[in-house]
């Protein structure tokens, strides 16, 4: 899942606000902060601000953060996150479902009891039935959802997605009982996370089969929240669900009254708005060049969370000489992983994991790359590629590129002679993920979609998975022992043994095939107004606006 | 009586003839301080540049602009201090050997860097410049001298040009040659190569040459040198390059010094979107682009390669101006009269004259 790119400012503009900068400039401190001390205070609008419109404000069709960030206080599914920070939010949870599913003996059948008396806002204003689930699911394929490889493994959804006709003959739903079943074709440990991410919203029956962002009446919500008026590239309104009524501590009432959201405040000018006391909160991080004085003078007020992801160097095995083990080992040795985390500002911990360490205990540190120049200048030497001809691939967006430019100088250094090709933003992730292309080694980071190892290895690793467009296993790792082992995790049901064996392939993959250079699990530093309390930061739906409050 | 020798007729075996249209400039310009002292400020960069830039890595430095040095520590005030902190803020300037203006987030030399990088943009505004003045004189010769449908044509073809946005186009091209390059028959030219961003800001500037001059071909096409030389049956390419060109020439170099600065401009927007120097050869442009984002807490790294455009951009300027003072001295009345309410009835007064 990806968050959106600034824009870039002018030239002339540079030279003339770098001289003001380094004239310096008078500072103000202010007390207050950002934790979620004190007593809860009912009451007030939240001064929210964006850099553009999110991607959209319907579950079947948002795959930002931003998007996901209002969906989760507007819409609700079956299972939810739990609405908690860190490692506690990972966990699933019931929120509209009674509990958790049933799941049947050979793991392929899940069962809900959908609660009663949870409501759809006006102008539905009716109960939610399990139907709406059937419906809402259905219509993730009639809309082309991004997220459609989450339920492609329910039993006719793959003939549903070539017809679109008769409904998914596995979702079967009885309102009269109030239960809905899920069977698939195999079994799938997953699949509650996938009912726990916005796509499986609930939406009543009758939305319409198009973008519901700009269409008032079929934006309805079951949260504490709906979204009221939106005009793009101007402001975005939530207020109170008046048929809301918190049904567990999982879908709690939120405190304030309403969130005003401005569209359109580029991240520095959040910063200055936030400063000069024009704004409670933003939604992306605080840009890289001013966390350092804003801790230094507002330290109360950012807040470093920690996020389910990865940055890493991919290194293709099909493209020489990265298909030589011993180049793939000698990079990851010549790599000084410190040195890479000064480059994005110190802003997260160094790792040469694949899985990010808040998914314990599917994340296990291991060690097998320590910085060694001269061992790697070694397997360069015994692998007969020193003078071999390597491009790196990076985005355009600071501070890939800085990053890239250290790979390169490593690669120089252990013997190899390396480009570097930049590449806009816009197109990066297309071109790497297409065979066509194929780069021999390149920048990339993963968010999690949804808060699991899975997500990172077989993701990223599965050679199983490896296709000639919109590849995301940019490496071509493609191990049979390993898939297979891939495949075994993922029908095992979510719990501690599932997560010793990610943490098990993590380490295999690592020391048997280093298909990657991971360096870095990076952080979120936010910057927030001073009276603006009770922040959550939930690794899957980020900072959660039923949490927050306005000190008074 | 020193200087008079220059008002009284050559007599006498062994006298010289009246000086030429260049020495004459030559002189004019020597007294044009102003001018003079940009061109030694231009000198003074081009030699920092070149030979500075080699001698300050071997002798100093004692490393390259492309050596990194993130994890690495130098001595300030006695105490061991990190060229990059842990937050990535790297060291500013100082009065010390190492690193003297700072280095950049990949710890870096900025002083290194910015010599080197000095050679690109300066390479690629000259080497612009004069791909663009020789396409601009040889679009500007025929057009002015055969007029009709050939001027038409080219005009046409100027227009079009002119009408392309630089950047737009930079960006476009740089987006369609990133993977693999361009091949032009049997030339290929790598997505790295400066060749990319020398063309493009060659190619755009073409009309800001071409036009002026044809301007000047189409004057001198009527004059009675030309005339007598037509009516004597020499070929009308001869007529080009022997009589019209060298009164052309002025001009085209006056406007090659001014455009040779406009170009280390656009190469430095160029770069500054990306799309420019490739990021592992450094020009001014991509040190500022890659410095902005720390412009903040890191201002020097945009502040010094600015400088170094701006004083490069003035001083071309200014010596430009002071060329086309010299090699042409009514210019500056035109310019007076031209910018008077009354300008063009003015000017043609002064032409008239």
């Amino acid at each position: 899942m990806r968050s959106k790119v600034m824009v870039f400012p002018a030239l002339l503009g540079i030279l003339v606000i770098g001289l003001l900068a380094g004239c310096g400039g008078s500072s103000s401190s202010s007390g207050g902060g950002g934790g979620d001390e004190g007593t809860p205070v009912d009451g007030g609008i939240l001064r929210a601000a964006i850099n553009d419109n999110p991607d959209h404000i319907d579950p079947a069709l948002s795959y930002t953060s931003e998007g996901w960030q209002i969906l989760e206080a507007t819409n609700n599914g079956l299972l939810s996150l739990k609405k908690a920070s860190g490692a506690e939010g990972n966990k699933v949870v019931p929120d509209i479902a009674e509990a958790l599913p049933k799941i049947s003996d050979d793991g392929k059948t899940y069962t809900f009891k959908v609660r009663r008396g949870v409501k759809f806002s006006p102008p539905v204003n009716r109960d939610v039935k399990p139907s709406d689930f059937k419906f809402s699911i259905e219509r993730l394929f009639r809309v082309n959802s991004g997220g459609l490889a989450f339920y492609k493994g329910i039993v006719g959804a793959d003939e549903y997605a070539k017809t679109r006709k008769g409904g998914i003959s596995g979702i079967i739903a009885d309102d009269k009982k109030g239960t809905i079943t899920f069977k698939l074709t195999e079994a799938d440990g997953t699949f509650p996370m996938f009912m726990a991410i916005p796509f499986a919203y609930a939406l009543p029956k009758g939305t319409p089969d198009k973008d519901i962002s700009s269409v008032p009446d079929a934006r309805v919500a079951t949260g504490p929240y709906m979204v009221t008026s939106y005009t793009p590239k101007q402001k975005l309104q939530l207020r109170r669900n008046p048929s809301f009524k918190e049904w567990t501590d999982q879908s709690p009432n939120g405190h304030l009254d309403g969130i005003d959201i401005a569209i359109g405040v580029d991240p520095d000018a959040a910063v200055n708005m936030t400063v000069n006391g024009d704004l409670d909160w933003y939604f992306t991080a605080v840009p890289p060049a001013r966390l350092t004085q804003l801790k230094a003078q507002y330290g109360d007020q950012v807040n470093d969370y920690q996020r389910n992801n990865i940055t890493y160097f991919f290194m293709n095995e099909r493209k020489a000489p990265f298909d030589d083990l011993r180049v793939r080992q000698a990079v990851n040795y010549a790599t000084d992983r410190d040195a890479l985390v000064k480059i994005f500002g110190g802003q997260g911990e160094p790792t040469e994991n694949i899985v990010p360490p808040p998914l314990k205990p599917a994340y296990k540190k291991h060690e097998y790359y320590p910085y060694d120049l001269a061992k790697a200048k070694q397997l360069i030497k015994q692998a007969g590629v020193e003078g071999t001809d390597v491009s790196v691939w990076t985005r355009n967006q600071e501070p890939f590129p800085k990053a890239t430019q250290y790979m390169a100088s490593v690669l120089n250094q252990i013997g190899l002679n390396a480009t570097v090709r930049v590449l806009d933003q816009s197109i990066y992730d297309d071109t790497i993920s297409n065979q066509k292309t194929d780069p021999q080694i390149g920048i990339n980071d993963w968010s999690q979609d949804y808060p699991e190892a899975g997500n990172f290895i077989d993701t990223l690793l599965n050679g199983n998975n490896i296709v000639s467009i919109g590849n995301n296993n940019q490496a071509n790792a493609d191990v049979p022992a390993l898939n297979a082992q891939i495949e075994k995790a993922n029908r095992m049901p979510l719990g501690d043994a599932r997560d010793r064996m990610w943490a098990e392939l993590d380490s295999e993959y690592m020391k048997q095939n280093a298909p990657l250079v991971p360096f870095l699990n990076a952080s979120y530093p936010k910057f927030n107004g001073p009276n603006l309390r009770g922040l959550v930061f939930n690794p899957t739906y980020f900072e959660l606006f039923p949490s927050m409050w306005l000190e008074k | 009586m020193s200087g008079q020798g220059r008002t009284s007729p050559p007599t006498g075996r062994g006298a010289k003839g009246p000086p030429g249209q260049w020495t004459l400039a030559w002189r004019r310009l020597r007294r044009n301080r102003t001018a003079m002292t940009a061109l030694g400020i231009f000198f003074a960069i081009l030699l920092l540049c070149y030979p500075g830039a080699s001698l300050y890595s071997r002798h100093i430095a004692h490393h390259g602009p492309d050596f990194q040095n993130i994890q690495g520590k130098i001595e300030v005030n006695g105490k061991p201090t990190p060229i990059v902190r842990y937050d990535g803020t790297p060291i500013g300037p100082g009065l010390r050997s190492e690193y003297p203006l700072g280095a950049d987030a990949n710890g870096r030399d900025l002083l290194l860097r910015v010599l080197y990088g000095g050679r690109a943009s300066i390479m690629i505004g000259i080497t612009s410049a004069l791909i663009c003045t020789l396409f601009g004189l040889l679009l500007a010769l025929p057009a002015g001298f055969f007029g009709g449908a050939a001027d038409g044509t080219i005009r046409w073809l100027l227009d079009l040009i002119w009408s392309f946005p630089v950047y737009l186009l930079a960006v476009a091209l740089a987006t369609a040659l990133v993977v693999g390059g361009a091949d032009i028959g049997p030339i290929h030219i790598e997505s790295s190569s400066l060749l990319i961003p020398i063309l493009v800001i060659a190619v755009v500037y073409i009309p800001y040459i071409a036009r002026p001059i044809r301007g000047e071909v189409l004057a001198l096409r009527r004059t009675e040198f030309v005339e007598a030389a037509i009516s004597h049956g020499t070929r009308s390419t001869r007529v080009m390059f022997s009589e019209i060109l060298p009164n052309v020439l002025p001009t085209a170099v006056v406007l090659f010094t001014l455009i040779v600065a406009t170009n280390i401009l656009i190469e430095a927007g160029l770069s500054f979107l990306g799309v420019g120097v490739p990021l592992l050869t450094p020009s001014w442009g991509n040190i500022i682009q890659q410095g902005y984002t720390q412009m903040v807490t890191a201002p020097w790294l945009t502040l010094a390669p600015g400088i170094a455009i701006v004083l490069t951009a003035v001083s071309l300027n200014v010596f430009g101006d002071g060329l086309r003072d010299a090699l042409d001295p009514h210019a500056r009345h035109r310019a007076r009269f031209s910018t008077d309410p009354r300008g063009a009835v003015a000017e043609t007064e002064v032409e008239a004259t």
